[in-house]
């Protein structure tokens, strides 16, 4: 017996499918909380605690009606990463984050799935800017934002993660196709 | 809008309970970043509620189940939430509960929120054993236990170690 989250959209990209974060992504996402690439993302953490975090992340879309879904591969059900959109009670703007497994770097995975996220933002639900926060010498993320087109604004300063680099994204206008 | 479908909602004689909404947030946020949520990891500011309540929400979606957010008849603010609680890393099923507000203590809300959940999860879930975790300086929360009818089972695995453990049916 599962009550799923019924309303929140899967999105299709060439290469990805993004769907709603679900019980059986909890084997990656452990994995993955439970290694040192999670050190930027307030891991390493236990099994319990990352089952606790991807139900906030189900749980965020509530909060919000907008959130992170799960990235895989078009065809295969394995989660490669999380990727979306938040913004957190005191956070200063909407955000765009992702969290890439291990084995799934260095594909283009990440922008792609993050430009796919950033179109619903813009489009979907009518955002006009959006930025990424991004903690000091997390280069691979910092690689990802540059890609996606945006650019280092200056510091944040994050109740959990410490200092942090606000990137801010091309507005809706830059990127309208 | 985005929401939990097919959920269940119960009613006793003086309270309705339901799965939690987006519009609880406010509330959550108040009791959450008092010293009133001290006992259940509380108190430690608004992202910490944030997340907390996000779990609220989202172990519904994980299990199909959750924690009930409750107010009473002919008024919809709500006051407190209670009911079956099972996250990753716990050692068996849980009932737990807790009152939003001071104004809301001594009027047995929790006790009649809990029997009704207890119901609840023995004859809808299937569940075969139920015991609640309390903070050792929790005695408010303990009092209900008791009203409960639980007992305390010292030697039960426990997510914390200091938490108590009581017990209100069966073995895991």
């Amino acid at each position: 017996m599962t009550t799923p989250l019924p309303h929140i959209p899967t999105l299709r990209t060439e290469r990805l499918t993004l769907h709603a974060p679900r019980m059986e992504d909890h084997d990656a996402l452990s994995a993955f909380y439970g290694s040192p690439r999670a050190s930027f993302a307030g891991g390493p953490m236990t099994p319990g605690l990352s089952w606790r975090v991807l139900a906030q992340e189900a749980g965020q879309w509530m909060l919000r009606g907008f959130g992170r879904w799960v990235a895989t591969e078009r065809g295969d059900d394995t989660p490669m990463g999380t990727v979306g959109l938040c913004h957190p009670d005191g956070s200063p703007e909407n955000e765009l984050g992702s969290d890439l497994f291990e084995g799934a770097t260095g594909k283009g995975d990440a922008t792609e799935a993050g430009m796919a996220a950033r179109a619903y933002a813009y489009g979907t639900l009518g955002w006009t800017t959006l930025i990424s926060l991004i903690a000091r010498g997390n280069d691979a993320s910092a690689a990802v934002a540059r890609r996606l087109g945006a650019t280092p604004k200056g510091p944040f300063t994050h109740g959990r993660f410490g200092t942090m680099t606000i990137w801010r994204h091309p507005s809706a206008q830059g990127v309208a196709p | 809008m985005i929401a939990l479908s097919d959920t269940p909602t119960l009613r006793t004689e003086r309270l309705v309970l339901r799965a939690p909404l987006g519009s609880d947030w406010p509330h959550w946020r108040a009791f959450h970043t008092d010293m009133r949520a001290q006992w259940i990891g509380g108190a430690k500011g608004a992202d910490g509620a944030w997340r907390a309540f996000g779990h609220v929400i989202g172990h519904w979606a994980m299990r199909g189940f959750g924690s009930f957010v409750f107010h009473r008849q002919g008024d919809p603010t709500p006051i407190g939430m209670c009911g079956p609680w099972f996250p990753e890393g716990w050692p068996e099923t849980e009932i737990g509960w807790t009152l939003w507000s001071g104004a809301h203590e001594g009027k047995g809300f929790a006790t009649e929120a809990a029997r009704t959940t207890m119901a609840f999860a023995r004859d809808r879930l299937g569940w075969h054993s139920a015991v609640s975790y309390i903070h050792p300086d929790n005695a408010a929360s303990m009092a209900v236990a008791v009203r409960l009818g639980a007992t305390r089972d010292e030697t039960a695995a426990r997510p914390h170690a200091n938490d108590v453990v009581y017990r209100h049916w069966g073995m895991p």
